[in-house]
């Protein structure tokens, strides 16, 4: 209990503020994206290989695919570290819930939280559930803290994983994690561009539009049911248009004369931002999704677009090229108090306003006319380039947690998707196919 | 921006403050709503008296051309849970389903769009009718661009009946969104000057595809030329 006490002390200390909440589904919040936070050492023991499934060779793979999927999700929360345990004689509990007493060996040489759990099959029919119980040991407590227990069919092997892995999260920090998050994206389906939603490591890609002409630019509605895009029907309508996921089903939002592009819905879902150059050339509106009203924002001779909420709804970042080249500005929500913010570089474009609120992801021009990622604070006080190399990256939109970015870069020649820390390491490629993924866009948490 | 600082703040609300915050915002804001109405109305009715009651040009919202009801978009906050129900050191089965696989429909009219596409390419092609190519970043337009444009201008005026679409094309370097503004802006210019060589209007109409339709895909500034351009397609009715 002495070493609980140290660690939730210690966790006070790098967060500089801690919340108990009462409701008792989780003890301890923490702010894991400060510079002085130390991530929690944490070592998965293995995903045992259950009972159950005639075919072992099926059987190991189901085990060692959770097992890798979890540790995927768990270095990427970067709230833990992920602790080698096969050096330190950790073992498998062939009991079950019970920790096996090499777990406190483990914990004296600094683990903290060690998971294990076993998965099988009920039997070999292909289409049987999968079971998959999962258990967490905490070394200030010295015991199994709590564990949890899923069924499902064999295509949600990977969402068993994601969902343990939030659930680590969300004890240790009272976030629900973004394990379970989606992504969606612009893929190149033959001649035409479509909008595709896949989970958040890339994996199991779902095609949304099979329009066959140019689907750009998706965003997600606040509570994930619907993406917001930009959509050409065919060579003579362009407008911006809604789909709801689960249905296919899809509302035309806006259809004006002119190029409608860039819509982002506001935080609580009641206003569309978006550009339409109807007046003659781009500007920024505002409509209110239940009247359809709509509130011309700029007033200006330039192009203005890409416009990005802030998480209160309150201001609005965007791209315009009022003062020669595109350069990111911030305004309020109804237009007023326009400022330019970004002044480094004669190319700046694609503000993203960061869920946190602290920063703003965009597209920064390298004296070298890289295209790269730079992030500035909303005063403009920091600002610094988050990606190198060759290459146009585009497109940077931010995890619901704030410390990744998702982008879409030609660095390694085609256009393809890639997630980096908001400090600028573990850059990792997450689509391998086709010929062009694009527009990247990260769903809220669920 | 105060808001914004706030968010800052690694300070984490208990749910039941979040709610009571937003009771008391939104009494704020209706009252402010309410206070701004009257102020409005006031102000406004001031104001088109001095402008000769121009009420039209006062009025600040049109409608966006959405044709049918939308579905409710409004989003109230969500469980800080997301959904998870914890740990629990006797844990209970939780099913999980896979959410629904939509499967995307194929839009029936592509394929016969897509044969249009091409006939009006041919149809300009046959015409004569040219493309004109920028420099990076540039919309304006060359000198090489004003003899084509002179040119297909002639064409034009010649053949009353033609419908002309420009399109604007970019290279693949910069944004996607900012490179639909600038195609924008080439096809616009293209037209603009097409309409100072005395081309009806009315015959021209404009499209940008910013980067998003290249003519060429490789890397290199020859094939960037290439996509930096207003492209010319003739609309053949039928």
């Amino acid at each position: 209990m002495a070493f609980r006490a140290g660690v939730i002390i210690s966790l006070c200390l790098s967060a500089g503020l801690v919340w108990i909440i009462e409701s008792g589904a989780a003890d301890v919040f923490l702010e894991a994206t400060r510079p002085d936070f130390q991530k929690i050492p944490l070592g998965v023991v293995g995903i045992e290989n259950a009972g159950g499934a005639e075919s072992p060779e099926g059987r190991i793979r189901l085990g060692s695919r959770i097992e890798e999927v979890l540790k995927a999700d768990v270095r990427r929360s970067l709230v833990f570290s992920l602790v080698d345990l096969s050096g330190i004689g950790v073992k498998v509990n062939h009991l079950g819930k019970t920790p096996d007493p090499s777990f406190k060996q483990a914990a004296e040489q600094g683990v903290s939280v060690i998971v294990w759990g076993k998965a099988g099959m009920k039997n070999e029919d292909k289409d049987a559930d999968v079971n998959m119980e999962g258990y967490v040991y905490d070394a200030g407590s010295d015991e199994m803290v709590g564990g949890k227990r899923y069924a499902g069919s064999p295509s949600v092997v990977r969402l068993m994983a994601h969902r343990f892995a939030d659930e680590l999260v969300f004890r240790y920090t009272g976030e629900p994690g973004i394990a379970r998050t989606k992504i969606a994206y612009v893929s190149e389906v033959g001649p035409a561009r479509e909008l595709f939603v896949m989970d958040y490591d890339g994996h199991d890609p779902r095609q949304v539009t099979a329009d066959g002409f140019l689907n750009l630019m998706p965003r997600w509605s606040p509570d994930r049911r619907f993406l917001v895009f930009t959509a050409y029907r065919n060579r003579n309508t362009q407008d911006i248009d809604m789909i709801e996921l689960a249905t296919g089903k899809r509302w035309t939002l806006v259809s004006l004369s002119g190029l409608n592009i860039t819509p982002a819905l506001s935080p609580d879902g009641n206003f569309l931002a978006f550009s339409s150059s109807h007046e003659g050339n781009s500007e920024l509106y505002r409509m209110d999704t239940r009247t359809k009203d709509m509130q011309r924002l700029t007033v200006n001779a330039a192009g203005d677009l890409s416009p990005s909420w802030s998480p209160s709804g309150r201001e609005i970042a965007f791209t315009s090229d009022r003062s020669g080249g595109p350069q990111v500005f911030l305004m309020s929500a109804d237009g007023s108090n326009v400022r330019r913010l970004t002044f480094e570089g004669d190319y700046n474009a694609a503000p993203a306003w960061s869920p946190r609120g602290n920063w703003i992801a965009y597209v920064c021009r390298s004296p070298k006319k890289d295209y790269k990622l730079c992030l500035i604070s909303p005063d403009g006080q920091k600002r610094v380039q988050l990606t190198t190399g060759h290459g146009v990256d585009d497109s940077p939109s931010w995890s619901p947690d704030g410390r990744h970015l998702v982008f879409s870069s030609t660095a390694d020649g085609k256009s393809q998707i890639y997630m980096i820390n908001t400090d600028g390491k573990d850059l990792e490629r997450i689509t391998f196919t086709g010929t062009h993924n694009s527009a990247p866009t990260w769903s809220p948490a669920s | 921006m105060k808001e914004e600082t706030f968010l800052q703040l690694p300070v984490y609300i208990h749910e039941k403050g979040v709610e009571s915050m937003r009771r008391v915002q939104s009494i704020i804001c209706a009252s402010l709503i309410v206070g701004s109405f009257m102020v409005n109305m006031f102000g406004c009715a001031s104001k088109s008296v001095q402008s000769g009651g121009e009420t039209q040009a006062s009025r600040p919202e049109t409608k966006s051309g959405a044709g049918q009801d939308l579905p409710d978009t409004s989003f109230s906050g969500r469980d800080s849970s997301g959904g998870l129900r914890g740990l629990d050191k006797n844990p209970s089965e939780e099913r999980l389903g896979s959410g629904g696989s939509l499967m995307a429909k194929a839009d029936p009219g592509s394929a016969g769009r897509q044969i249009e596409d091409i006939r009006a390419e041919q149809a300009a092609v046959a015409a004569g009718l040219r493309d004109i190519f920028f420099a990076y970043d540039s919309f304006a337009i060359s000198e090489d661009g004003r003899q084509v444009l002179a040119h297909d201008a002639e064409w034009i005026k010649a053949n009353p009946g033609a419908q002309v679409k420009i399109e604007g094309h970019c290279d693949e370097r910069g944004t996607s969104a900012y490179n639909l503004v600038l195609g924008e802006k080439r096809a616009k210019a293209a037209r603009n000057y097409l309409v100072e060589l005395g081309v009806t209007p009315n015959h021209l109409s404009i499209v940008s595809y910013g980067k998003e339709r290249p003519v060429c895909k490789e890397h290199v500034e020859s094939c960037y030329a290439q996509n930096r351009r207003a492209h010319m397609l003739l609309k053949t009715g039928k």
